[in-house]
């Protein structure tokens, strides 16, 4: 409340000599708007605004990444080929040498001529396999004479290995997938888009107040979506017609199980659709009243390389390395073909900064689903130029376990031609002696395979269900590591994944819905949703913005460019030797009774 | 008072008053005209963002394939004063114990070495009363190839270093890349003067190089121009990321194995 201080009295009456006069009550009429032309313009300025302006009109990105290798040389061989030979980690050096040099080899005598063509035993260096190669010096092998290679030190980065910026751009419904199950001998053989596969590990036949499914591949499952059935040829699985049903649960009470099994009702199942060790498929569905628009799509992205390999810049980090140590040796002259001292590494620790001479400008790029790139991917690829390895595969993570005795998967085989690279094998010889086979480099265009995914157009969300992934293994003509148990066409070899993702934007955590007569700026990759007659989207998060959930992207703009930046661990995966994680806890084979419970706190814990 | 001047007379064809709708149309998105225009000044005003980032250049590719960049330096001997006519070329030599340097001193990796060092910078002109120097790179005198010394009576030779650098992608790389801006909107420059320095930590002085030694120096080796005989000139390659270094009085190529860039030590009279 204002208080009026103001007291009107009469003029005479103020103080004794004072007359009457008129006063006057001043009324201020305050102005404090202005009147603008209507081309004046006046803008402030601001540092931060500004800054924030070119941020997030800002397409060009200058992505880069310290790759941590982690790698355990795990298979010996054996080898009379002399470059090779003669640069090997023995493991049999003694016996080798007795065989190499049955006379004795003791200098005061005169020492007799080697055996020819004795093989010896030993791990190939960490130099076949390291980023970065450093054995430019080594005579005989990449220094003449009788030089495996001419070394050029321009190459040493490309040798082994070559990285690439690469997005997806397609998906390929079309791909043909195979999965064998390890204690057993069951299989599934299904293209992309028939969904994930499944087998009955609960059937009705149990009498049981649930029907249990068992998938290899994490399912992506809540309780109350919906499943729709397909048997082992990709047909209907009705029962009365209907293939389509509720998820009442998830999990078996083994650890992690709820990833991989899900459970409908039994309500009194006859017959034997649902019959334990039925093999089939299932798609999700979200919204039973809505199939067509909740039924979610499976299909192997695609990816298009945006960088040439001459673009790459990579170094070592400084001082940084793995955990692991470097593992050197001294070889003794004595236990050497060449009957001279040599160090020669198994494995070591070194780590390395990757980055690119030319800026990824992503506007002209679309994503898989058509939206503006939210991801980036180095792409790292095996090249192999030295000839220790041919004929690289690919497949998905599901493949990596052992199918059935231990072997490896049948999708590895020389004879699958589903799981070939369409990367360019090339060979060369080595005077009269090879050929010697090793990958071609990839161009800015070229396209390779990706992710195994999920696409669900009313969540508009994708879903990575399995990583891809490729396999290496020698070429036995030049390195033999031959186990008599695995058939000759499917050795055992090393994995790794060839796509490292980098987050670059972020779509938003909810769902946009409107219809265009009400909400302006609707983006053109929205949804357009016949049974709610609206659009559907998600938007994308400003640079800079973490929502209340973590999600958002906040790296460096400088120079009028992004730099995002990440640490990869790119692991070399020995077969049979190392198993991701998921297949440790989560997928159980069928004939397993899993009695383990679920821990009390979660797996971070 | 306006007099209608039209008189509309009776005849078998019928008739029409022609009114004037007038549309007077303005701009479509004039308004966001004006804000595009808006963010045009505020641009011209504030600048566009500079960049400063910078990558990586390595020398040159022979048709061979061989990338390495060669660097010599020779000392003088100081066996004859510098201002004797029976100085030649064979005074200066690669070895840093012409310098002064004792074996014990190299060997071990005495700070007086490891501190020592040759510094290579790059002016935008060789005319040294205007140019400005752009960048430097470090050679370590602990890279290079190596020469026989003598320790003493009692122990077998050693080898210890000397001041001939063969820098490349692998091995001794300390210099052989150099760095200077990715983009030219900021400074626009892709040749440059190198000239050399060593720095001698045992004194804390350092001494001038020229690409020539003094005694065929034109026209005196103590007065010459200084724009031919202190430089050697550098071309980066923006398409493939790369230098080339040549020779300021031939413009051949130099660096290469077989062509190496050397650096005589110029001494005062």
């Amino acid at each position: 409340m204002i208080e009026n201080s103001t007291k009107i009295i009469l003029g005479k009456e103020r103080f004794k000599s004072s007359v009457d006069v008129d006063t006057f009550v001043n009324i201020p009429v305050e102005q404090t708007t202005k009147l603008l032309n209507e081309y004046d313009r006046s803008v402030d300025i601001g540092l931060e605004s500004l800054f924030d302006d070119e941020r997030q009109s800002c397409t060009i990105f200058r992505p880069s990444t310290k790759y941590t290798i982690l790698f355990e040389n795990a298979y010996t061989g054996s080898t009379n080929y002399p470059p090779f030979r003669n640069n090997l980690y023995y493991t049999n050096e003694i016996l080798n040498s007795i065989n190499s040099f049955p006379g004795g080899n003791v200098t005061a005598i005169p020492p007799f001529p080697p055996v020819a063509n004795v093989s010896w035993d030993g791990f190939p260096q960490y130099f076949e396999f390291d980023f970065i190669r450093t054995d430019n010096n080594v005579i005989g092998y990449t220094k003449p004479p009788n030089n495996h290679i001419n070394f050029r030190n321009i190459s040493a980065n490309t040798y082994n290995w070559t990285h690439y910026i690469s997005y997806p751009f397609e998906n390929d419904y079309n791909k043909q997938l195979n999965f064998y199950s390890g204690n057993t001998n069951i299989s599934w053989t299904w293209v992309a888009s028939t969904g994930i596969p499944f087998i009955i590990s609960i059937g009705s036949n149990l009498n049981t107040n649930i029907i249990s499914f068992l998938s290899p591949l994490k399912h992506g499952l809540n309780v109350s979506e919906f499943v729709e059935l397909f048997d082992n040829l990709g047909q209907p699985l009705n029962y009365n017609g209907n293939n389509i049903f509720q998820v009442t649960s998830l999990g078996n009470n083994g650890f992690n199980s709820k990833n991989y099994v899900f459970n409908i009702a039994n309500v009194g199942f006859l017959g034997t659709t649902f019959q334990t060790s039925t093999l089939g498929f299932f798609k999700r569905i979200i919204n039973i009243n809505n199939i067509k628009e909740t039924r979610s799509e499976y299909y192997v992205r695609r990816h298009k390389i945006i960088t040439e390999q001459n673009c790459t810049i990579l170094t070592k980090t400084g001082f940084e390395q793995n955990i692991f140590n470097s593992r050197p040796k001294y070889e003794i002259y004595a236990l050497t073909p060449l009957q001279q001292f040599r160090s020669s590494v198994k494995e070591d620790s070194q780590s390395y900064t990757l980055s690119f001479n030319c800026d990824i400008d992503v506007s002209k790029y679309r994503d898989n689903q058509k939206r503006p790139l939210t991801q980036l991917f180095f792409t790292t690829i095996w090249r192999g130029y030295f000839g220790w390895t041919r004929n690289m595969k690919q497949g998905w993570e599901f493949n990596i376990p052992l199918a059935f005795n231990n072997k490896s998967q049948p999708w590895w085989d020389l004879l699958n031609s589903l799981s070939n690279t369409n990367i360019n094998q090339l060979n060369y010889n080595v005077g009269p002696i090879g050929p010697f086979y090793y990958n071609d480099t990839l161009a800015s265009g070229d396209t390779i395979d990706g992710d195994y995914c999920e696409w669900n157009n009313y969540d508009q969300q994708e879903r990575v269900i399995s990583k891809y992934v490729h396999k290496i293994r020698y070429n036995g003509t030049w390195f033999n590591v031959t186990s008599n148990f695995l058939p000759t066409t499917n050795q055992y070899g090393y994995f790794y994944f060839p796509h490292s993702p980098i987050q670059i934007r972020e779509f938003s955590n909810y769902v946009e819905e409107g219809s265009s007569a009400k909400v302006i700026d609707i983006p053109d990759w929205a949804y357009f949703s016949q049974l709610s007659n609206s659009f559907r989207w998600r938007d994308i998060y400003t640079y800079g913005f973490i929502d209340e959930e973590g999600i958002g992207v906040d790296y460096p703009f400088l120079n009028g460019k992004h730099y995002p930046y990440i640490n990869t661990i790119f692991r070399i995966i020995p077969e049979n030797y190392n198993i991701t994680s998921q297949y440790i806890k989560g997928y159980q084979q069928p004939n397993i009774t899993i009695t383990t419970t679920d821990p009390t706190i979660d797996e971070c814990e | 008072m306006s007099v209608n001047k039209f008189k509309i007379l009776q005849d078998e064809l019928d008739k029409y008053v022609n009114i004037p709708v007038e549309l007077q149309w303005d701009f479509a998105g004039k308004d966001q005209a004006i804000d595009d225009y808006e963010k045009t000044i505020i641009k011209e005003v504030v600048g566009n963002a500079k960049d400063f980032e910078i990558v990586r250049f390595s020398h040159e590719t022979t048709p061979q394939l061989f990338t390495d960049i060669n660097y010599e330096f020779y000392f003088y001997n100081n066996q004859l004063p510098i201002t004797s006519p029976l100085v030649n070329v064979a005074n200066w030599n690669t070895s840093y114990l012409t310098t002064g340097f004792n074996v014990q001193q190299i060997y071990y990796y005495e700070n007086s070495f490891t501190k020592s060092f040759f510094k290579l910078d790059f002016y935008d002109t060789p005319n040294e009363t205007t140019q400005k120097n752009y960048f430097s790179v470090i050679i370590p005198t602990q890279q290079g190839s190596t020469q026989i010394g003598i320790l003493s009576l009692f122990v077998p030779p050693v080898n210890i270093k000397t001041p001939i650098f063969k820098l490349d992608f692998v091995g001794d790389k300390e210099g052989f890349f150099f760095y200077w801006l990715r983009e030219n909107d900021y400074v626009n420059i892709n040749k440059f003067f190198m000239s050399a320095k060593f720095f001698d930590a045992r004194f804390g002085t350092f001494v001038r190089m020229t690409n020539r030694a003094q005694p065929i120096i034109l026209p005196t080796k103590f007065t010459f121009d200084n724009s031919k005989y202190f430089y050697y000139e550098v071309t980066l390659n923006y398409t493939n990321f790369t230098y080339r270094i040549n020779d300021i009085l031939s413009s051949l190529k130099v660096g290469t194995a077989g062509q190496p860039i050397k650096w005589y030590e110029y001494v005062n009279p």
